[in-house]
């Protein structure tokens, strides 16, 4: 008996270490080269990078025509390649078009395709030429609702000719007519949209209007080609749910191991056109948990990056011992500009209209005091612990998204316009507390006087399983009793379960909320295009400030002098000079008048190996996460060399080839 | 037997039955806007939106939706998962993570029930010695830590360390599932060892023991054949459900570790409003809840003869 139970106990256990020792690919040990601090006397660049996304943002389609998300297509930019790409600094780039333009004013654009490109699958294995029949596919196949459901049609259909009327026509077909059709000579896709492909190289896009930014479309993945021969091979159907064992590449990485939840591994495609280009062997993303077990990945080496929580980045900070208190660097802002978007048509939970609120909101005065007299320092303070004034937003459009001729940030001329002063280094650099002062007693007297009783109540809406939000809203809310008074205004703050979009913002609840709008396009009318009065097409007019609800005269004609100067800009297609100045003058008129106000950018901090000043950095578009030209060292970058690097002195490190 | 199996496997299937459907309308009662992303409803144009529904079936009536779902399900058919992993059959969706969660649990499990039953019987024998009072410490240890605190520790310990791979890889399962596994069977052990104990502890005070020690009986003897076989009987009831809930993975662990695994699919696919993948994923475990707690019966029976199914309309 004895015998036979340390037997089956033997057995036991040599199961368990054969069933641990077995499954998977089995592709042998975690080796790499994956280069952590220390390992410098090897090489000074890594070859293999390992880097992070959190678990939360797994890939949920594989499809570049058909997905829209963000997380998606960070690592697809790195697999497909479009026309145009952009460099550091968010200038436009070549990419599969090596020579674009056009000659009417963005009315008609024409990009030269480079010879040679090829699609490939996961292989490495050629499977077709890249040229410009692919992108008449790519495009047939995202206006046609039987094939792509309606997703990424909403810029081409609003900038290319005849694009949403084909999309319309398509939904008349039934479904297998409208699979059946083509971009073939004669067809009715070629009748209706304003596409064509003269030659095999030359693609040639027709606008609805005049859109000199139409070029910065280019980068993003409405416009990408889809090989037919891949389509035909395994049908619509798979090609819309395609996955790394049938899709077919044309980008700087195959994808190599996708094990949703655990990590995917892109390898350098030999085939990729930019030989030259800087590049890894290969590229690893680890699906983390938070950014607590990621920190702890970086301590074992097993990242090369990442970014910080709150907590440990103060312990790091305030401990002068810890071995990465030198290491500590600024990342570079993410692409939204956040800003607090006010509801001028607010409701109660009973559906009646907030009256104190919607006429309090509609005073200038009364929102002029809110913008001069709130110190958001303490609330920046809890996106940048160390460094909050980093995070100062003063504009409405994202920094970085056009310049002007002369080399100037588009934003520079905005603040220019609104006369802001120098930083002092301590307060934000908008906040007069004297003229708020000034403000607040004229918007009393004015209010008082129109039956507004005080403090004006301001319910502001966060989700209720988010602690950090709530955090946050109870130092926003702090701020506003310190800055403005309790006698003015008083901040409530209310939750919401699960969707705030229903919740909240749909029965119009709230009487402010603070979004981030990330561009689609390299224009400031993709900002503030969304603000406009009276226009379907502005996102938060007509989903968050409810202006086209508001009553009160003097607020309306101040969105319409606004709205105005919006389309004076617009119209200005000749000279981007005079557009970007006449955008800036709208800019800065909505923003004197307070009409919504400038809150953050987001700059976090990190540990790295990788210089982010060589990262692809644009404001719009799909390409910042893709893993070319980028600048990495084996050992972890200092606080010093980050410094350089930000203030265009540094010469970097080595770079991955 | 098979008059009480046919019976079970009925009541079963009208279980099951009842689940799905609540859960379907359940989800169908979620607000419309969890369909779509933050992104999709910044994005989308109220006519991309309504085109989405409709192409999803979303905009027709309750009972339409459900008869649909019904008639897909008897035709073998889960539907695509919609965003987890987006058109890919729900099938492929969890036949690629079970395994993983299977693999890793089974070890988990068979670690757990050797190394906490041999505790559990250590702390009996030694009942209100060092022994016992070490097995108790470190119940009350793993039970009184939070499971995420526990896990770091064993993180640090294990990877700064031991250098062993901290997270999970498919390239590597082997030693990347080490710290998964001591993880998930930290509890476990404590678990087992707590339940061996006490039923044995109830045993070893009964008369018919102290008779077989008045009888000369050695005490190993009397342990072994006597005290854990009846201490077993109990235990051996939710051992078939552990096992086959093994399947289901562990939600906190396979985040921790970035196991690949079926733990977090459920609340990721409640999140990410993927019915389809949410539906199968509640037939399954109705149907391994089920059939776990009708293989336990059938082992307590098997373990204890005084045990019968049908004589007396069941076991409990």
């Amino acid at each position: 008996m004895k015998k036979r139970t340390a037997k089956i106990t033997a057995l036991m256990l040599a199961s368990m270490m054969a069933l641990a020792g077995c499954g998977g690919n089995g592709g042998g040990s975690n080796s790499g080269s994956n280069s952590g601090s220390g390992d410098s006397a090897k090489a000074e660049a890594l070859t293999d990078l390992y880097t992070w996304e959190t678990q939360a943002r797994e890939v949920e389609s594989l499809n570049v025509l058909n997905t829209q998300m963000a997380t998606d297509l960070n690592v697809l930019t790195n697999l497909v390649e479009g026309l145009l790409s952009n460099d550091k600094d968010g200038k436009l780039i070549p990419a599969l078009a090596e020579e674009w333009g056009s000659d009417d004013n963005g009315l008609t654009w024409t990009f030269k395709l480079r010879e040679g490109v090829k699609w490939v699958d996961k292989n490495g294995e050629e499977k077709a030429d890249c040229n410009a029949q692919d992108f008449l596919t790519g495009l047939e196949f995202i206006l046609n609702y039987h094939k792509n459901g309606g997703a990424n049609i909403s810029m081409p259909g609003e900038m290319i000719v005849g694009a949403q009327e084909y999309y319309e026509y398509t939904k008349t077909l039934t479904e297998e007519d409208g699979r059946n059709l083509t971009t073939d000579a004669g067809s009715k896709f070629l009748e209706m949209v304003g596409i064509e492909a003269p030659d095999d190289y030359t693609v040639v896009y027709h606008c609805t209007s005049e859109m000199p930014y139409f070029e910065t479309v280019a980068t993003y993945n409405c416009l990408y080609p889809a090989s037919q021969a891949l389509i035909d091979e395994i049908g619509i159907d798979a090609f819309v749910a395609c996955d790394d064992s049938n899709m077919w590449f044309n980008g700087a990485y195959l994808l190599t191991n996708y094990i949703q939840g655990n990590e995917k591994v892109l390898t350098k495609n030999e085939s990729y056109w930019d030989t030259e280009s800087q590049r890894f062997d290969t590229v690893t993303i680890k699906m983390i948990e938070s950014l607590d077990t990621g920190f702890q990945l970086y301590q074992a080496g097993d990242l090369d990056r990442i970014d910080l929580s709150e907590s440990n980045l103060t312990t790091i900070y305030n401990d002068e011992n810890n071995e990465y208190n030198d290491q500590l660097v600024e990342k570079r802002p993410d692409k939204f500009s956040y800003q607090m978007h006010f509801n001028y048509s607010k409701m109660n939970e009973d559906g009646t209209p907030d009256e104190n609120w919607n006429k309090a909101i509609a005073n200038t005065a009364f929102r002029q005091a809110i913008y001069y007299g709130l110190n958001l320092k303490p609330y920046l303070a809890r996106t940048n612990a160390i460094n909050p004034l980093s995070c100062e937003n003063n504009a409405y459009t994202m920094m970085g998204l056009v310049y002007m001729s002369d080399g100037r940030d588009y934003i520079d001329v905005v603040e220019e316009k609104l006369g802001l002063g120098e930083s002092d280094g301590e307060t934000p650099r908008r906040v007069d507390a004297d003229k708020a002062a000034e403000l607040k007693a004229q918007a009393m007297e004015e209010l008082s006087a129109q039956g507004v009783t005080f403090p004006v109540e301001a319910d502001y809406y966060i989700a209720a399983n988010n602690q950090t939000s709530i955090d946050s809203a109870k130092v926003l809310q702090q701020a506003f009793s310190d800055c403005l008074g309790d006698d003015f205004i008083k901040l409530n703050i209310g939750t919401y379960v699960t969707n705030g979009t229903a919740e909240v913002i749909d029965p119009q609840l709230h009487s402010f909320v603070v979004n981030g709008w990330g561009a689609d396009y390299g224009d400031p009318q993709n900002f503030l295009g969304q603000e406009t009065y009276g226009e379907d097409s502005a996102y938060y007019s007509m989903n968050y400030s409810n202006i086209n609800d508001a009553t009160d005269e003097t607020l309306i004609n101040t969105y319409k002098e606004f709205t105005d100067l919006v389309n004076t800009a617009k119209a200005i297609t000749d000279d981007n000079d005079a557009r970007y100045e006449a955008y800036a003058e709208a800019e800065s008129y909505m923003i004197e008048n307070a009409l919504v106000i400038p809150c953050n950018y987001n700059i976090s901090w990190q540990l790295t190996h990788v210089n982010d000043y060589t990262v692809k950095n644009a404001p719009y578009g799909i390409q910042n996460y893709k893993y070319v030209g980028w600048e990495t060292s084996v050992d972890a970058y200092t606080t010093e060399q980050y410094q350089s690097f930000a203030s265009g002195s540094g010469n970097g490190a080595s770079a991955a080839e | 037997m098979v008059k009480y199996t046919i019976k079970r496997l009925l009541q079963s299937l009208v279980t099951v039955l009842i689940v799905v459907t609540i859960v379907f309308l359940l989800m169908r009662m979620l607000p419309i806007e969890n369909f779509f992303t933050e992104d999709q409803l910044i994005k989308y144009t109220e006519v991309q939106k309504h085109d989405a529904l409709e192409k999803a079936g979303m905009l027709d009536s309750m009972p339409k939706q459900l008869v649909r779902y019904y008639g897909q399900l008897l035709h073998g058919d889960l539907g695509e998962s919609r965003r987890i992993q987006s058109g890919q059959p729900v099938i492929a969706v969890i036949g690629q993570r079970f395994t993983v969660s299977m693999r890793i649990g089974v070890i988990s499990l068979g670690i757990s029930l050797v190394l906490g039953i041999t505790l559990g019987i250590l702390q009996t024998r030694h009942k209100d010695r060092l022994m016992d009072h070490i097995g108790t410490a470190y119940t009350i240890f793993v039970n009184a830590v939070p499971p995420l605190v526990s896990y770091s520790l064993i993180l640090i310990l294990g990877a700064l360390v031991l250098g062993i791979p901290a997270t999970y890889s498919t390239r590597n399962p082997g030693p990347s599932s080490i710290l998964p596994i001591v993880c998930l069977s930290l509890a476990s052990i404590a678990g087992y060892a707590l339940w061996t104990r006490r039923y044995m502890v109830d045993e070893i005070n009964k008369d018919y023991i102290k008779l077989a020690r008045v009888k000369g009986m050695s005490t190993k003897s009397i342990m072994v054949k006597h005290v854990l076989r009846n201490a077993f009987v109990p235990l051996a009831q939710y051992l078939p459900a552990s096992f086959l809930l093994t399947i289901g993975g562990s939600l906190l662990v396979e985040r921790f570790f970035s196991v690949p695994g079926m733990g977090p699919l459920l609340t990721d696919a409640i999140g990410k409003f993927d019915t389809n993948v949410v539906q199968a994923l509640v037939i399954l475990y109705a149907v391994l809840g089920i059939l776990g707690v009708f293989l336990g019966d059938v082992l307590m029976m098997l373990i204890d003869p005084r045990i019968t199914l049908t004589d007396k309309g069941g076991t409990r």
